[in-house]
């Protein structure tokens, strides 16, 4: 409690303090529900932080645990860079005066260790050390092994370094042996030394010297990327210049920051939903506690009478309003956090998994919880508790000592105000409705429009739920009086009833608006499959990662493969990714079967000239890749090939939503022409009629068996696989959903239950005039069921608005593809149940309270 | 990464350097014997020497390399010491193949090293650099027809009948030609230099004493006063030696003396320490005439006694000037490096650096002082703590 400041405030400061207190600790489950609404709200955005924030670092770690000091990266295509460009400016004689530069290459891939995928990382120590500055003093670093280990890592076949960790999760010892694999191929391994550095940068890797590193993924010759340090400065500049007029053409010379930058851009659009998603829970629960702190003041309008009339002034009275709503955003935000760590901590994994599904290996074993994270936490508690008390503190300060102990004064303002909201709730619509149309591509845009509509819906709903009681009241009042009263009361009481109700509508809304979208999302990625997958059996090199040059099968493989007994027609194709002026772009080589282009849904471009176009060298690019890099039919796009950028014409769009860094096809005899790359990714068969899938793999896999382990997967499995991942990816939009609900329903739980206790004496009074106990209880229960019906019909037009803005504008703004609207009645039973759900627990209590007590008691009380 | 890098670094360092002994600087103890040996061919009898074939690599030995030192002077007397060192070292024994499959180009037991230091004397300024590389992918070897030893972009090899030599670090850069005056002198007994009592504790080595030298020192450095390139002319001694294991287990250390007087003949010295500070009998070494006529020099044959000492920023004191004297050659110089501080702070550290040769006072009055009446050279310390 503060101390007392000087002259001007109320003689008698502890006697408003202690009305506070004794307040608050006699209404302690109020206290409670509205502190766990705003903890759930502020725990989802610390959860949504947490799990962002602590995979993007494990990511930057990883990315720092190799040659962190890298200013530069020399990358090639598909294949990599040739070593010997490498050896080249490592024996070069630099001019005199040319600053030295530090050179180091890098042979990366996936592999998979049992089912864990890991970072397959080749270096050469000695030009990693000199990269990173070598000479300095030794530090901690190697656990076990001890001074045989260098000599062991150049000179035992199979060495690797991994994370204590890591190996400790793998079940591996000391000095220990597995096996790993590599698109399909096997290899033994042996662990000659843990890392124990105190960071996770090096959980998603497992280092091996370079020569090990090419043979296991097949890179002989081949680079991944040479690391480049350069001093800072105009020394730099003019190195960087030198590096680059060096390089032979289809290499490049990037900024590492640029390239890792690159990466995290990928998830972006997939962190930003995350965060809305997070502040989404957070806006229901300002209205939550907007809702729990008026009615405190409401309850307490005789109490604040009183005390304004032994002098109090306005100024005492809003500060004990204002401090106490600090004390709860401030307990509140502390119990978010806690619970934010709980959460994230679950999360985290959730968010991974779709990161390594969708992007990158990144293996999370240390939480992050960044101080920022904190501070915000913070600020949103105490901001969302202090913005959601200032009306109802104005309120009671606003009325003079005497109006202050009336409540009809309140109602009539709350029904003002609840046609006020009216018009707010149109013009915020208005102003989303601008927003969309004014606006083509900013994703801000799109959330703020989204924010505003639901807005909007909250400050309708008060209205709807004035006008529906005032209508059932008069409609059913005819037949019953007791339908009239209780129906009439909850009319009459908007200022308390109201706002619950917009919490809960608004949350309704996004909910029912969220899950049309998922399933929309997933109507549309099934009939996609289904059109698409028309082959009968896709054969590939397992693996993780989509477009990762590992994953390829044994040369010459593919050949005996499709030439089985059987096969009708057959596609080839190589998945890479390329490097262009706009960054790494996945590639889809693919020797397409005549089946093959008809499956393919061509959303701009006709049939008849796109695909002679194809094979002639044009390329058909996804929708996401046309939104992401503004392409279309006509239009060039720029890739380095093996001979330098060489323009290729944009002949086709088609529908996907494999990747939503957008993919592109490419003829794969064009492909080879100008990358020179002979591998194979993966081979779709189309069976003759009357052969079964099953036979014709059980074949496969013979002719495979001993050389490569391979997936072979019908097209019915690899829908199945494909909605699978679908799910996993969207399971964490369903969880912050159902937070965001819950929010909602504990503020109707919390609100309705004080309103209820509040006019315990006029219930009372109702059953002395006669009605039974169960009739009262049944009373209440209608009451609360109203509400939730109300928030229920206030939420359906706003979730299908909410649905076409997050179809229409989130999607197409943040991945650029197209979703058709899906209606299922379930999405609409879900938000009902959880409503009615919540209306009826909220009246369990006061009926149960009503039922029981003493008439005489709460009558006596006048 | 880095700390872990250079863990493994300065391990891998242990394993590349040159010997020392074990209660001494623990990092030379690969040099020594034991079981690690197995697998190496031992230097234990004389063999015939053939040129150019044996200026190349012999990676069945462990330990091999290719030491250039010398001392330059520009047309304006700029003096200038330089020490270019190429290291070979085998991991183990025999080469590596991938299991199964292609072998990747960087597969190898060979890993080099390589010293590049100069003494800048009108600089005051002692500088040095090392580097390693794997024996692989033509980042770093050696062969013999034409002799081309390399480490990235630093190289001695044969163009025509010069060889060149070429290297750089922060600050200094060379390229040198440098010309062999004479056939290479086989040390010890016919080139089998033994080191001690121990069975195998022996290297093949040769010298060739003295290669003219011409080409350009450029200061690349920032720092004040000179920078650029200068023209310099001087002499060069070239010490090639390979074996498995050159030192027993009671010795710790070694004092090694290259040098070259203005007559034309010249000394080679190798004073082997024991653990209790007093001189190995192995101790050994080779006079040059300058008609290039050779005598070997036993440990008996050279008295040295040192007049100096210098103390290191590392804490390591090390002898700092010698009276040397070689009675039955009627040498008898005083031996005193041109700066103090000539220390490489690789690993193991050691000092190697230019010195100046001065007769003596005593051997002033002797008879012959004249013949070898100044010179200059390079003096190798290994194994002081």
């Amino acid at each position: 409690m503060p101390a007392k400041s000087p002259q001007a405030h109320f003689a008698n400061a502890p006697t408003l303090w202690a009305a506070s207190l004794r307040h608050l600790l006699r209404h302690p489950a109020q206290l409670a529900l509205a502190l766990i609404g705003l903890s759930l709200g502020v725990a989802t955005i610390v959860a949504v932080d947490i799990a962002t924030s602590s995979s993007q670092r494990a990511f930057e770690l990883s990315m720092r645990a190799v040659n962190g000091a890298a200013t530069h990266q020399i990358v090639g295509g598909p294949d990599g860079v040739d070593e010997q460009v490498y050896v080249r400016l490592k024996t070069r004689v630099l001019p005199d005066g040319e600053p030295e530069v530090a050179l180091a290459p890098g042979v990366e891939g996936y592999v998979s260790v049992g089912d864990r995928d890991l970072q397959l990382v080749g270096l050469d120590p000695f030009a990693a050390a000199e990269l990173n500055g070598g000479g300095a003093t030794a530090g901690g670093g190697l656990a076990g092994g001890g001074e045989q280990n260098p000599i062991r890592w150049l000179t035992e076949p199979g060495a690797v370094v991994m994370s204590a960790q890591t190996a400790r999760q793998l079940g591996i010892g000391p000095d220990g042996r597995f096996t790993l694999s590599v698109g399909g191929r096997h290899y033994p391994a042996h662990l000659i030394a843990r890392l124990t550095a105190d960071n996770s940068g090096y959980d998603s890797l497992l280092l091996t010297d370079i020569a090990q590193a090419q043979e296991w993924l097949n890179l002989s010759g081949r680079l991944s990327r040479i690391d480049v340090r350069v001093p800072d400065g105009a020394e730099g500049s003019r190195s960087v210049e030198t590096l680059r007029r060096e390089l032979p053409p289809g290499l490049t010379l990037d900024e590492a920051p640029r390239r890792a930058q690159e990466s995290l851009d990928m998830t972006a659009a997939f962190t930003t939903n995350l965060k809305a998603m997070s502040l989404l829970a957070l806006l229901v629960s300002t209205l939550l506690i907007y809702g729990a702190i008026s009615f405190a003041v409401v309850q307490r309008r005789r109490i604040i009478g009183i005390l304004r009339a032994l002098g109090a002034t306005r100024s005492d009275v809003l500060r004990m309003v204002l401090i106490e709503a600090s004390v709860l955003g401030v307990v509140g935000a502390g119990l978010g956090i806690a619970a934010g760590l709980a959460i994230g901590h679950e999360l985290v994994h959730l968010v991974a998994r779709t990161i390594n599904d969708l992007y990158f290996v990144v293996a999370v074993t240390s939480i992050t919880l960044p101080t920022s994270t904190i501070v915000e936490a913070l600020l949103a508690g105490l901001g969302t508790s202090l913005v959601a008390a200032v009306l109802p503190a104005l309120e009671a300060v606003g009325s003079t000592p005497q109006l202050g102990l009336r409540r009809s004064v309140l109602e009539e303002r709350a029904v003002n105000l609840s046609r006020k909201l009216l018009l707010a709730s149109g013009a915020l619509a208005v102003i989303a409705g601008v927003i969309v149309a004014s606006t083509t591509r900013s994703l801000f845009a799109g959330f703020a429009a989204l924010f505003l509509l639901l807005l909007s819906v909250a400050a309708f709903t008060p209205a709807v739920l004035r006008g529906l009681a005032r209508v059932a009241a008069a409609v059913l009042g005819r037949w019953s009086p007791l339908a009239r009263l209780a129906l009439g009361d909850i009319a009459a009481s908007l200022s308390r009833t109201g706002v619950a109700v917009a919490a809960l509508g608004m949350a309704l809304a996004a909910m029912i608006g969220v899950s049309i979208m998922v399933e929309s999302f997933r109507e549309s990625l099934r009939t996609w499959l289904e059109h698409t997958l028309q082959a009968d059996i896709y054969v590939s090199a397992p693996g993780p990662g989509a477009a990762r040059p590992e994953r390829q099968l044994e040369s010459g493989l593919a050949a005996q493969l499709v030439a089985i007994p059987g096969v009708d027609q057959y596609s080839l194709s190589r998945i890479v990714n390329v490097e262009s002026p706009s960054g790494s772009l996945p590639v889809n080589a693919v020797q397409m079967a005549a089946k093959n282009y008809q499956s393919m849904p061509l959303v701009e471009g006709s049939p008849q000239r796109a695909w002679p176009a194809f094979d002639a060298g044009g390329i058909v690019i996804s929708q996401p890749l046309a939104w992401r890099l503004r392409l279309r039919v006509g239009d060039e796009l720029k890739l380095t090939t093996r001979s330098g950028e060489h323009p290729f014409p944009v002949v086709g769009v088609y529908r996907a939503y494999g990747n939503d860094r957008g993919n592109m096809l490419m003829n794969l005899p064009v492909y080879r022409k100008w990358w020179g790359d002979k591998s194979v990714t993966g081979l779709s068969l189309y069976l003759e009629p009357g052969v079964k899938p099953a036979e014709a793999i059980a074949r496969l896999r013979s002719l495979s068996h001993g050389r490569q382990s391979l997936l072979f997967i019908s097209n019915s499995a690899i829908r199945g696989v494909s909605m699978a991942i679908f799910d996993q990816t969207f399971l964490i939009t369903g969880v912050l959903n159902w937070l965001a609900a819950g929010v909602a329903a504990i503020g109707l739980v919390s609100s309705l239950l004080a309103w209820e206790l509040e006019r315990s004496r006029e219930l009372a009074l109702v059953r002395s005039l006669g009605m039974t106990p169960a009739g009262t209880a049944g009373l209440i229960e209608a009451q609360t069921a109203f509400m939730g019906l109300a928030a229920v019909i206030a939420a359906v037009p706003a979730g299908l608005l909410t649905a076409l803005v997050l179809i229409d504008v989130i999607n197409r703004r943040a991945f650029g593809w197209e979703i058709d609207l899906h209606l299922r009645g379930a999405q609409f039973v879900n938000a009902f149940v959880l409503a009615l759900a919540a209306a009826l627990a909220a009246g369990l209590y006061p009926a149960w309270r009503t039922a029981r007590f003493s008439l005489a008691s709460e009558i006596r009380e006048e | 990464m880095r700390a872990w890098i250079v863990v493994l670094l300065l391990s891998a360092s242990a394993a590349l350097c040159a010997g020392a002994a074990e209660l001494g600087d623990p990092a030379l103890a690969p040099l020594r014997g034991g079981p690690g040996l197995t697998g190496f061919a031992v230097a234990d009898k004389p063999r015939e020497f053939e040129f150019p074939r044996d200026h190349g690599p012999h990676p069945e030995f462990r330990t091999e390399w290719w030491y250039v030192t010398g001392n330059v002077e520009s047309e304006k007397g700029e003096r200038f010491g330089f020490e270019l060192t190429f290291f070979r070292v085998a991991l183990k024994p025999g080469t590596q193949r991938a299991p199964s499959g292609e072998s990747s180009a960087w597969r190898t037991n060979q890993v080099y090293l390589a010293h590049f230091a100069v003494t800048d004397v009108a600089g005051g300024k002692f500088s040095f650099a090392q580097k390693y590389e794997r024996g692989a992918a033509g980042l770093a070897g050696a062969q013999a027809a034409p002799l081309r030893v390399w480490l990235d972009d630093w190289s001695f090899e044969q163009q025509g009948d010069v060889w060149k030599l070429r290297a750089r670090q922060p600050g200094y850069a060379l390229e040198f030609e440098a010309k062999p005056e004479g056939a290479p002198v086989l040390n010890g007994d016919h080139g089998l230099s033994v080191k001690s009592g121990e069975p195998g504790a022996a290297s093949y080595y040769y010298s060739i004493p003295r290669m003219s030298i011409s080409g350009t020192m450029t200061r690349t450095g920032t720092g004040k006063g000179a920078r650029g390139a200068v023209s310099v002319k001087g002499s060069a001694w070239l010490d090639r030696e390979w074996s498995s294991s050159s030192l027993g287990a009671t010795q710790a250390g070694w004092d090694w003396f290259a040098l070259q007087m203005k007559d034309g003949s010249a000394l080679m010295f190798y004073s082997l320490r024991d653990l209790d500070g007093t001189r190995d009998a192995h101790s050994a070494g080779t006079w040059i005439a300058p008609s290039g006529e050779s005598h070997p020099l036993s440990s008996q044959d050279v008295v040295i006694d040192i007049t100096d000492h210098w103390t290191s920023r590392r804490r390591v004191r090390y002898p700092s000037g010698w009276h040397l004297r070689v009675p039955s050659q009627s040498l008898d110089v005083e031996v005193k490096p041109v700066l103090a501080d000539q220390e490489l702070g690789t690993s193991p550290r050691y000092w190697e650096g230019a010195v100046d040769v001065k007769v003596s006072s005593e051997g002033q009055s002797a008879a012959g002082a004249s013949r070898s009446a100044a010179g200059e050279g390079y003096v190798e310390l290994v194994g002081y703590q």
